[in-house]
């Protein structure tokens, strides 16, 4: 974990360093990374079950939504896919952080803020696959819960579910069905 | 019309190839999941839709069930309930698929029966994959021994191709015993530690990872044939040839070092030298043989006789021993120790001097031989001449003392006669002594031949006594001859010199002037007390 991390902090530093892109980033499409996301986020549900008092204060969160339906797949709009997956990032970032303050316990706490930063990581490496729409929506927005691509959830459990139901669903296919990622595999 | 007939057949057929095989594949998964699955309620995703399922016992109609489901906080949807027949089991299932089946969010499914809620369930949609099985499976053989090369196409779903893990089992042919592999997203593997030239069965099956799907096995495709290579070299074949060298290699070692000696001698002979028949020639005179010589003064007669017998053999003694076969066995007892030494020296003869004479005990038999002689005298000639070989007379050529026995072989002979002299009284010794030293002298010319000379140029021959038998003895080189004498004769003898008595090389070159009727044979006299 702690390898990947330094290895997207590394590219982190490079994307912040080239500022507007002076030369182009090398598109991260190896999928294990967002496995090792995935992990993470799973692993914070375990640990949220263990724990005492997990599931906090009663929150409202508003949270993206996750379905992905497979016959959508066939026919995949990817700016579109794109502005959903960043925006329902931003809104689980959002959530967590809120999640975070009202957690009292420390292990559960260093999960939530854990999670965060995969979800930092998730953006920059969306970034490097060159999705035009994508950065614009990486500002949270207080307009983006409006749209019908928001859900709300009351407690941390389903906040949790979510999240990993988004990276695992979403956020993978937009992964795979990049087209910087689709030139490399073909 | 017929094309429209056409088309409509083709679409039906195609309808029903398409049932019929998404058919097989489901009612296997809904039978294996009749019994592996707990919940009451039994849902699985092929080819994208979610199904669920439910058992019923007693005769129902599916129109009497209601299906639901909602996700998101949606409206519930409802769904078509169906009823499947399974024939192996005999059992009714009716089953529900979900039209576009939305992943990774929650679905409440839900089951009503007459308005009553039967199954209320809360599932994931994406965790509960059950894939089809592995497409295409090939076994071939690589081209190493023991090695097959499995390779198979994944099953049909988009975007999942990196989330599957797969599961291969093979065996023997005909054997039950199977080992099983796992492999993630890879769609190929070599099986390594096969045996050689076999068949073996391969099988695979496949399932998400868990990490973004999950589900469930699999069913196992079917099995597929593949042979390992022959082996070069059989490896019972390898052992059995190595075991049987080793085990050749460890006798041929075990017979080359217990006869390592004998096989050295052969192959590196020794270089003979004379060594041991000179002592202290080489180690302490560094092969000086004057200086050799001059050191072993005292015994370089015999030495000499000894080195000049291996040149030029020839037979020395007369012996002065009587036979007396008439006697008595203990007498005979006596004998045969003596006579098998004679025998031995018989043998030896060629070597003359160099037999060894043995033990005064025997002289005292000789004795006592001479004294049965005296008195049976006739007994003796005949038995002389029957057992003539085992007669000799031995010259005492030993200058030095009775009783020596470290000197060699002559000295050793000549003891008995030695004996006999000194029973006489010293006179006698003294007497001899000095006439044997001169013959030694005479005889120190360093010839070999077994000369032996009584030479007693002054002197006469006092006869002994009535004590004393004398005994003539012709040798003629073939047989021996003895024949007592009487004392006139031996007085006679006194009186007259005694000739020397060659015995060169040849035995025939001799003179001996006493007994005419001993004609070309040496013989010599010789005499004996008789006590």
């Amino acid at each position: 974990m702690q390898t990947f991390l330094g290895l997207v902090s590394v590219l982190i530093v490079f994307v912040w360093l080239g500022g507007k892109q002076v030369f182009p980033l090398q598109p991260i499409c190896d999928l294990r990374v967002l496995d090792h996301f995935v992990r993470e986020a799973r692993d914070s549900v375990v640990i949220m079950r263990g724990s005492r008092g997990g599931c906090g204060a009663m929150k409202s969160y508003f949270v993206p939504l996750t379905s992905v339906d497979f016959a959508f797949w066939e026919h995949i709009d990817v700016q579109e896919l794109a502005v959903e997956v960043q925006t329902g990032l931003s809104l689980l970032v959002q959530a967590l952080s809120t999640a975070m303050k009202a957690v009292s316990n420390s292990r559960l706490a260093n999960a939530l803020d854990n999670n965060i930063s995969n979800i930092h990581s998730l953006s920059q490496i969306l970034h490097s696959l060159d999705l035009q729409h994508a950065r614009s929506t990486v500002l949270p927005d207080d307009s983006a819960p409006a749209s019908t691509q928001t859900q709300e959830v009351s407690s941390l459990p389903e906040l949790l579910q979510v999240q990993s139901s988004f990276l695992r669903g979403k956020v993978r296919l937009l992964l795979s069905a990049a087209p910087a990622c689709q030139r490399q595999n073909s | 019309m017929t094309k429209m007939s056409d088309r409509l057949k083709i679409v039906f057929m195609l309808c029903l190839a398409f049932v019929t095989t998404g058919g097989q594949h489901f009612e296997s998964k809904v039978a294996q999941l009749l019994q592996d699955e707990t919940e009451d309620i039994k849902c699985f995703v092929e080819l994208k839709d979610l199904t669920c399922f439910w058992e019923e016992e007693e005769e129902r109609n599916n129109l009497q069930y209601t299906f639901t489901y909602s996700y998101e906080n949606k409206n519930k949807m409802a769904c078509v309930v169906s009823s499947l027949s399974l024939l192996a089991s005999n059992k009714t299932v009716f089953f529900c698929k979900l039209p576009k089946t939305p992943f990774f969010t929650t679905l409440d499914v839900q089951v009503f029966r007459d308005g009553r809620m039967l199954y209320s369930r809360s599932l994931n949609a994406e965790n509960y994959l059950f894939l089809d099985p592995p497409r295409n499976l090939t076994v071939l053989s690589s081209g190493k021994e023991g090695q097959l090369n499995v390779s198979w196409l994944p099953p049909l779903l988009k975007y999942m191709d990196d989330s599957m893990i797969y599961e291969v089992r093979y065996a023997v042919e005909g054997s039950n015993m199977g080992k099983v592999e796992v492999i993630k997203v890879s769609t190929m593997l070599v099986l390594l530690g096969l045996q050689s030239d076999t068949r073996y069965k391969v099988w695979v099956r496949v399932k998400p990872d868990g990490v973004a799907y999950k589900g469930y096995w699999s069913a196992w495709t079917e099995p597929v044939l593949g042979v390992t290579q022959p082996s070069d070299l059989d490896p019972l074949i390898m052992v059995l040839v190595l075991f049987i060298g080793l085990i050749l290699c460890l006798l041929s070692m075990t017979v080359i070092l217990s006869h390592h000696k004998f096989l050295l001698k052969k192959l590196w002979p020794d270089i003979p030298t004379p060594e041991h028949k000179f002592p202290g020639l080489f180690t302490v005179c560094k092969g000086d043989f004057k200086e050799w010589m001059s050191q072993n003064n005292s015994s370089m007669w015999g030495r000499s006789v000894q080195v000049y017998t291996e040149e030029l053999p020839s037979p020395l003694e007369v012996l002065s021993e009587v036979s007396l076969t008439s006697h008595g066995t203990s007498q005979r007892e006596e004998r045969k120790p003596v006579e098998e030494d004679e025998e031995k020296e018989s043998e030896r003869s060629d070597s003359g001097l160099t037999d060894r004479w043995r033990e005064p005990p025997q002289a005292h038999w000789l004795m006592e031989q001479l004294r049965a002689l005296q008195e049976n005298p006739q007994s003796l000639s005949q038995s002389l001449l029957v057992q003539s070989h085992d007669t000799y007379v031995t010259l005492n050529q030993n200058s030095q003392g009775d009783g020596e026995r470290e000197v060699d072989d002559v000295f050793e002979e000549t003891l008995p006669l030695q004996t006999l002299f000194t029973t006489t009284g010293t006179t006698s010794l003294s007497t001899s002594h000095s006439d044997l030293g001169s013959l030694q002298q005479s005889s120190g010319s360093g010839r070999l031949s077994s000369q032996s000379s009584f030479e007693y140029p002054n002197q006469t021959w006092p006869p002994k006594g009535p004590g004393y038998t004398y005994m003539a003895v012709a040798d003629s080189g073939v047989s021996m001859d003895y024949s007592p004498m009487s004392s006139s004769r031996i007085t006679e003898l006194g009186r007259h010199r005694m000739y020397t008595n060659d015995y060169k090389n040849e035995i025939f070159l001799h003179k001996w002037p006493l007994f005419g009727e001993h004609n070309k044979s040496g013989s010599e006299s010789c005499m004996g007390p008789v006590w």
